[in-house]
C-alpha cells in the first residue's frame, strides 16, 4: 500500500483553506460513488504510463474524460467516453449551473483531476474552490492546494503506484 | 479672465501685460471640432465607454482564477475572501479579483506611460515640440491617439497634452483600488478595458515619439536584420550590455562610439526591449544594425553569470533586482541611468566622468548612478575599454570549471526541493544524475526552459548554483545560439492598408495572428517559431513585438533561414511583420482602426466605440501572449480586448486572475443588429472568449483559426477560415472540431474538398436537411448569409434609429 498523504510541503501558498490528503483507496471510494464524476485530464497523459492508467480509471466507471491541453491525443481508439475541452473554457462553463455538461446530461458533482501542469490546474480549482460548490479531488503527482481532496507530492514511480491501487479499488 | 478659444488671434496696444502661456490647450481637438468630425468621446473618462464594456462583458464573462484568497490591502485585514466571501469593508472575492487585475493593467499602462513621459521630455528638449512627427507613408498618423482622444498629433508637442490625459486617466483609476471605492466586479472591469485603452495611447506616444527623432524604420517593410543570440557576442572584445526598455541614454553611447571610431572595438549588446530599440536606432535609411540582442529577460541571469559582460548598463522595466549583486560579484560594474532603477547607488550624474571610470575600475563603487545622458554616452563605452582587458585576464566568470561541475552534481541528493521551488517544476534532479554520468542532454533541454529566476538554487539544501550548473552543462548548444530578427519596422503603412483591407474583412486573408509578450513560457521558446511558422504556411498575416520578435528568430529552417529571413515583411497574406519593441504594441491595435478608417471610411476621431464595434466585428484579428509574466502583457492585451481583439495567453497566464469567456451553448449572447434596418442577426460563437488561456502550442493552432472567424467573413473568407480550423484541429488534436458545423451558413461556407462529406454529417449528426442533386443546404444554418449586412452592437448606430 502506498502511503500518499506523507507530503503535503507547500512552495506558496493560497490561503486558509488546503485540500485534505487522501489515500487511493479513499479516491477510489469517492469516484466510485460520485453519480455525475468528471474525469479533467491533460496533457501530460500522453506520457505512456500515465495513460496506461488513465484509460483503466476512465473505462472502469465509465465516466465521462474532459480531455484538455492535447490529451485527446491519447484516447482516440480507446473505449472512454472522451471529448476535447480547453481548460478555462471547462472551468467557466463548470460556474456555470446552466450548462448541461459535455454529453448534455446535466452538470457534474465531482471533479477529479490528472496530468496536468501544476501551477496551471491550480488556478483552475482556485476557480473552482472560490465560486462553486463543486467537490474536486486531485490524483495527480503535485499536492494541488486548491482541490477539496489531493495526494501529497509524489516521486514519479510512487505516483504510478498510487494509481494502480486506485484502480483496484474501483 | 475670459476664455481665449483656439485659433489665432491679435492683441493690440498692450502696454504693462505679461504674457505666459504654458501651453495652448485644446487646439487640435478645436479643428477636428470645426470641421465636423470629432467623435462623441473624444479623451473619454471611466465612464464614457462603460455602454460598451458592459456589452463586451455580457457575452465575455470573467471568470476569476484568484492566486490569493485573502486581502491585505488595509489594516482592517487580512480578510480571508475564500468561497466569494465578503472582507471586512463588504467587497467580496470576485470584486477584489477584479481590482486586483485593474491593479496589474494600470502598473503596466503606467510602465509605458512613464517610459513615454521621459522620452518625450528628452525628445522635445534634444528635438524641440515643433519637431514634425513622421512614422512613414501615412495620414492618420497616430490611430489610437487620434480613435481615443480626438487629437491628430502632428508635433512633439502636440503629444504633451495626449500624454496628460493618459496620466489624469491612470491617476483617476489607481485612486479607485483604494479600499471603500467600487465594490462591483464589472465595473472594476470596465476600469481595466478603459486602462488597457488607455494603455495603448502611452504605447503610441512613446514609439511615434522615437520613430520621428531617433531614426527609426518608418512602416518599412525591409527594415535591416540584426543579429540574435547568445552565441553571436564576440567575447573577445569589451563587452557593453544594456538592459531594458528605455533606449534614450542607449543612443548617447552609439553615438559616442560612432564618433570616437569604437563601434567596431566594442560589441554592444543588449537584453529586452532596449535591445530592439538599438537595432531601429538610425536605420531609417538602411544599414546594418551594430549591436546585438542577447535575448529576453529569461537570459538575463544567464548572460551575466557568465561573466562575458565587462559593464552593464540599466534603464528601466524587467531589469532584474539582483543585477548589481551578481554583477559585483563578477566585478561587472553596473550603470543605472533612469530614476526608475537606482539600486541605492550614489547620484553622480554631476561628477567628472574621470573620477567616476576611476572609481568603477578601482572597485571602490560597484555601480554609479549618471542621469546625464552625455556622461553616460561617453561613460560607458570608456569604462568598457579600461575594464575589460582586466576581467578577461582573469577570466572572471560564475560558471563552474569542469570539476567543481562534476563535484556539483555530486552532491545532489535528489530531494526535489529545487523542483518544487521551480515556476516550470522542472525536472532538475534526473538531469543531476545525468550529467553526474556524464549525459549533458537533459541540462541542454533545460536551459531553453528555463527562465534563469533563481527560485530553486534559494531552496537547495545543499547549496548548489543550479542556474551556473545548468549553463555550464550547456555551453555546446549556448555557442549555436545565433539567428537574425527584422528591426522593429513601426506602423503599417496607408498603402499596405489599402490593398490588405478588403482581404482581411472579407476573409480572403483568413487573419491577423499578432504574437506579443515574453519568456514565461510553457515549454521554451522553440513553440513561438512553430506556432508563427504555421500560421505564416496558411497565408495569415503574423505580427510580432517584443521578446517574441526576438525569440522566433532563434531558429531556422532546413536550407538555415530565419522565419524573418524566409517570409517577407509586408503587411500582405503570409507575411511576417516585426513592428519592434514593447510601446510598439499599439501599432497592432492601430492596424485594425486604420482598415475601419481607410477600408471602410469610418471617421475615427474620438469615436472609439463604433470603431471597436467595427473591429469587433469585421477584422479577423487575434493576439497571443505565449510567454505573458508582466504587468505590461495584462495591460497591452486587456487593451486589444476592449477594441473586440480576442487574446490568448499561454498557461502561465491562468495567474493574471481572470478570463473574459463566453458561454457558446447559450444562444441569447451571439446576436447583433443588422444596421441597415435594427434587426436582429445571428452570429456565429467566435470568438468565444476575449481573454483565455491553453495548455500547450499545438493546442492553441485551431484556436488561433477558429478566433479568426467574423460575421462579416464572406463565403470564400468563411470557407478558408473554416478550412483551417478543421485541418489544424485535426492535424493537433486528432479530431475534427466539435463545433464546425456552428459556422455554416450556406453550403459555399464549406471547404472545397471536402464538401461532400460535410454535408453527410451535417444532414446526419445534426438533421440538416439537404438537398442532394444540388448539393445545396436546404434547412439547419441558425445565421443567414447576407453579403451586404452590416453587423454592429449599437441600436444607435442602426439606420432606423
Ligand atoms: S480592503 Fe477590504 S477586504 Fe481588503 S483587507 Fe481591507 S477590509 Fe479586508
Ligand atoms: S534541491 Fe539541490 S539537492 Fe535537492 S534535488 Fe535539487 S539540486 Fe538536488
Ligand atoms: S532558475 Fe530555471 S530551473 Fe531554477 S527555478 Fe527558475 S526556471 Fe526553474
Amino acid at each position: 500500500m502506498v502511503d500518499t498523504t506523507r507530503n503535503i510541503k507547500m512552495y506558496t501558498t493560497y490561503g486558509t483553506k488546503s485540500a485534505k490528503p487522501v489515500q487511493p483507496k479513499i479516491a477510489a471510494k469517492m469516484i466510485s460513488k460520485a453519480k455525475r464524476p468528471l474525469f479533467v485530464v491533460s496533457s501530460i497523459v500522453l506520457d505512456e504510463d500515465l495513460l496506461k492508467r488513465a484509460i483503466p480509471i476512465a473505462n472502469k466507471t465509465g465516466m465521462q474524460i474532459a480531455a484538455t491541453g492535447t490529451s485527446i491525443k491519447g484516447f482516440l481508439n480507446e473505449d472512454v467516453k472522451a471529448k476535447y475541452i480547453n481548460i478555462h473554457a471547462l472551468a467557466a462553463y463548470l460556474g456555470d449551473t446552466g450548462w448541461n455538461g459535455l454529453d448534455g446530461e446535466g452538470h457534474y458533482d465531482l471533479i477529479i483531476v490528472l496530468a496536468h501542469k501544476k501551477y496551471y490546474i491550480n488556478q483552475v480549482l482556485s476557480g473552482l474552490k472560490n465560486f462553486t460548490d463543486l467537490t474536486t479531488l486531485s490524483i495527480d503527482r503535485h499536492y494541488l492546494q486548491n482541490a477539496s481532496m489531493s495526494f501529497g507530492n509524489l516521486k514519479p514511480e510512487t505516483h504510478l503506484e498510487a494509481l494502480d491501487e486506485l484502480i483496484d479499488n474501483l | 479672465m475670459s476664455e481665449i478659444r483656439a485659433g489665432s488671434f491679435t492683441i493690440e496696444e498692450l502696454e504693462n501685460v505679461q504674457i505666459t502661456i504654458g501651453s495652448i490647450v485644446g487646439a487640435i481637438e478645436k479643428k477636428a471640432e470645426d470641421e465636423g468630425e470629432m467623435g462623441p468621446t473624444p479623451k473619454p473618462g471611466i465612464v464614457d465607454i462603460r455602454e460598451w464594456d458592459h456589452k463586451l462583458l455580457n457575452r465575455y464573462e470573467p471568470v476569476y482564477t484568484p492566486m490569493c484568497d485573502q486581502c491585505c490591502y488595509c489594516t482592517f485585514g487580512t480578510c480571508d475572501l475564500t468561497g466569494n466571501k465578503e472582507g471586512a469593508c463588504g467587497i467580496n472575492m470576485a470584486a477584489h479579483q477584479a481590482r486586483e487585475f485593474l491593479l496589474r493593467v494600470i502598473t503596466g499602462a503606467a510602465a509605458h506611460a512613464g517610459h513615454g513621459r521621459h522620452l518625450l521630455h528628452h525628445l522635445i528638449k534634444t528635438h524641440g515640440a515643433d519637431h514634425p512627427i513622421d512614422v512613414g507613408p501615412t495620414n492618420i498618423k497616430a490611430p489610437v491617439i487620434q480613435t481615443v482622444t480626438g487629437i491628430k498629433p502632428e508635433t512633439l508637442g502636440d503629444l504633451e497634452p495626449v500624454l496628460d490625459y493618459v496620466e489624469e486617466q491612470l491617476t483617476q483609476l489607481l485612486a479607485t483600488i483604494h479600499a471603500g471605492q467600487e465594490g462591483a466586479a464589472i465595473d472594476f472591469e470596465s476600469k481595466a478595458l478603459h486602462g488597457g485603452m488607455i494603455d495603448h495611447v502611452g504605447m503610441e506616444v512613446s514609439d511615434i515619439a522615437q520613430i520621428s527623432c531617433l531614426g527609426m524604420p518608418k512602416a518599412d517593410p525591409e527594415a535591416p536584420l540584426a543579429e540574435i543570440g547568445m552565441g553571436t557576442i564576440d567575447s573577445k572584445k569589451p563587452v557593453l550590455l544594456c538592459i531594458g526598455h528605455n533606449v534614450a541614454g542607449v543612443t548617447y553611447i552609439m553615438d559616442y562610439m560612432d564618433e570616437h571610431d569604437l563601434t567596431d572595438k566594442i560589441e554592444l549588446a543588449g537584453l529586452c526591449c532596449t535591445a530592439i530599440d538599438m537595432t531601429r536606432y538610425n536605420m531609417d535609411a538602411g544599414g546594418t544594425p551594430t549591436a546585438k540582442i542577447v535575448g529576453s529577460l529569461a537570459k538575463e541571469l544567464k548572460y551575466i553569470r557568465s561573466g562575458i559582460p565587462d559593464v552593464i548598463v540599466v534603464d528601466e522595466q524587467c531589469v532584474r533586482a539582483d543585477v548589481l549583486q551578481e554583477a559585483q560579484a563578477l566585478s561587472i560594474p553596473v550603470i543605472c541611468t533612469n530614476e526608475k532603477i537606482m539600486y541605492g547607488l550614489p547620484n553622480r550624474s554631476n561628477d567628472n566622468v574621470d573620477d567616476i571610470i576611476n572609481d568603477l575600475l578601482s572597485g571602490r563603487e560597484a555601480g554609479a548612478l549618471v542621469l546625464d545622458f552625455d556622461k553616460i554616452g561617453e561613460l560607458a563605452p570608456r569604462l568598457v575599454m579600461e575594464i575589460a582587458p582586466i576581467r578577461k585576464a582573469k577570466g572572471i566568470t560564475a560558471l563552474p570549471t569542469d570539476e567543481k561541475f562534476k563535484e556539483l552534481t555530486n552532491k545532489c541528493v535528489h530531494c526535489l526541493a529545487c523542483e518544487m521551488a521551480c515556476p516550470m517544476n522542472l525536472p532538475i534532479s534526473d538531469a543531476m544524475t545525468a550529467a553526474a554520468d556524464g549525459d549533458l542532454t537533459p541540462f541542454e533541454i533545460l536551459h531553453d526552459k528555463c527562465i534563469a529566476c533563481g527560485r530553486c538554487e534559494q531552496e537547495c539544501p545543499k547549496d548548489i548554483d543550479i542556474v551556473n550548473v545548468i549553463e555550464k552543462a550547456s555551453q555546446k548548444v549556448i555557442r549555436e545560439e545565433k539567428g537574425m530578427m527584422r528591426a522593429g519596422r513601426g506602423q503599417v503603412s496607408d498603402p499596405e492598408i489599402r490593398e490588405e483591407g478588403v482581404n482581411l474583412v472579407l476573409g480572403t486573408t483568413p487573419g491577423i495572428v499578432a504574437m506579443v509578450g515574453c519568456s514565461n513560457y510553457p515549454d521554451g521558446t522553440k513553440d513561438l517559431y512553430d506556432i508563427a511558422k504555421e500560421m505564416l504556411k496558411r497565408s495569415y498575416i503574423v505580427v510580432v513585438s517584443g521578446c517574441t520578435a526576438m525569440d522566433l528568430g532563434m531558429y531556422k529552417n532546413e536550407e538555415g533561414k530565419t522565419l524573418y529571413e524566409e517570409f517577407s515583411g509586408s503587411f500582405l497574406k503570409g507575411n511576417l511583420i516585426n513592428v519592434g519593441s514593447c510601446v510598439s504594441n499599439s501599432h497592432i491595435t492601430a492596424t485594425t482602426i486604420k482598415v475601419a478608417a481607410i477600408f471602410a471610411q469610418r471617421n475615427v476621431t474620438g469615436n472609439f466605440e463604433e470603431i471597436a464595434d467595427y473591429v469587433t466585428n469585421r477584422v479577423g484579428a487575434v493576439g497571443i501572449a505565449w510567454g505573458a509574466y508582466s504587468q505590461k502583457a495584462a495591460s497591452i492585451g486587456t487593451g486589444c480586448t476592449r477594441l473586440g481583439i480576442p487574446v490568448i495567453l499561454g498557461p502561465h497566464g491562468s495567474k493574471y486572475r481572470r478570463a473574459l469567456i463566453g458561454k457558446p451553448y447559450d444562444s441569447h449572447k451571439w446576436s447583433v443588429f443588422d444596421a441597415r434596418n435594427g434587426e436582429e442577426m445571428a452570429i456565429p460563437p467566435a470568438p468565444d472568449f476575449l481573454i483565455s488561456t491553453v495548455d500547450n502550442a499545438e493546442e492553441i493552432m485551431p484556436i488561433l483559426a477558429k478566433s479568426c472567424m467574423r460575421p462579416t467573413d464572406n463565403n470564400m473568407g468563411r470557407m478558408i477560415k473554416l478550412t483551417h480550423y478543421i485541418e489544424l484541429s485535426e492535424k493537433y488534436l486528432g479530431v475534427m472540431p466539435d463545433d464546425w458545423h456552428k459556422f455554416i451558413r450556406t453550403e459555399t461556407d464549406l471547404p472545397l474538398a471536402r464538401r461532400k462529406d460535410l454535408l453527410k454529417i451535417l444532414e446526419t449528426e445534426h438533421g440538416w436537411e439537404i438537398d442532394w442533386k444540388k448539393k445545396k443546404i436546404l434547412s439547419g444554418p441558425t445565421m443567414k448569409f447576407d453579403v451586404s449586412a452590416q453587423p454592429t452592437n449599437f441600436k444607435r448606430l442602426c439606420k432606423e434609429a
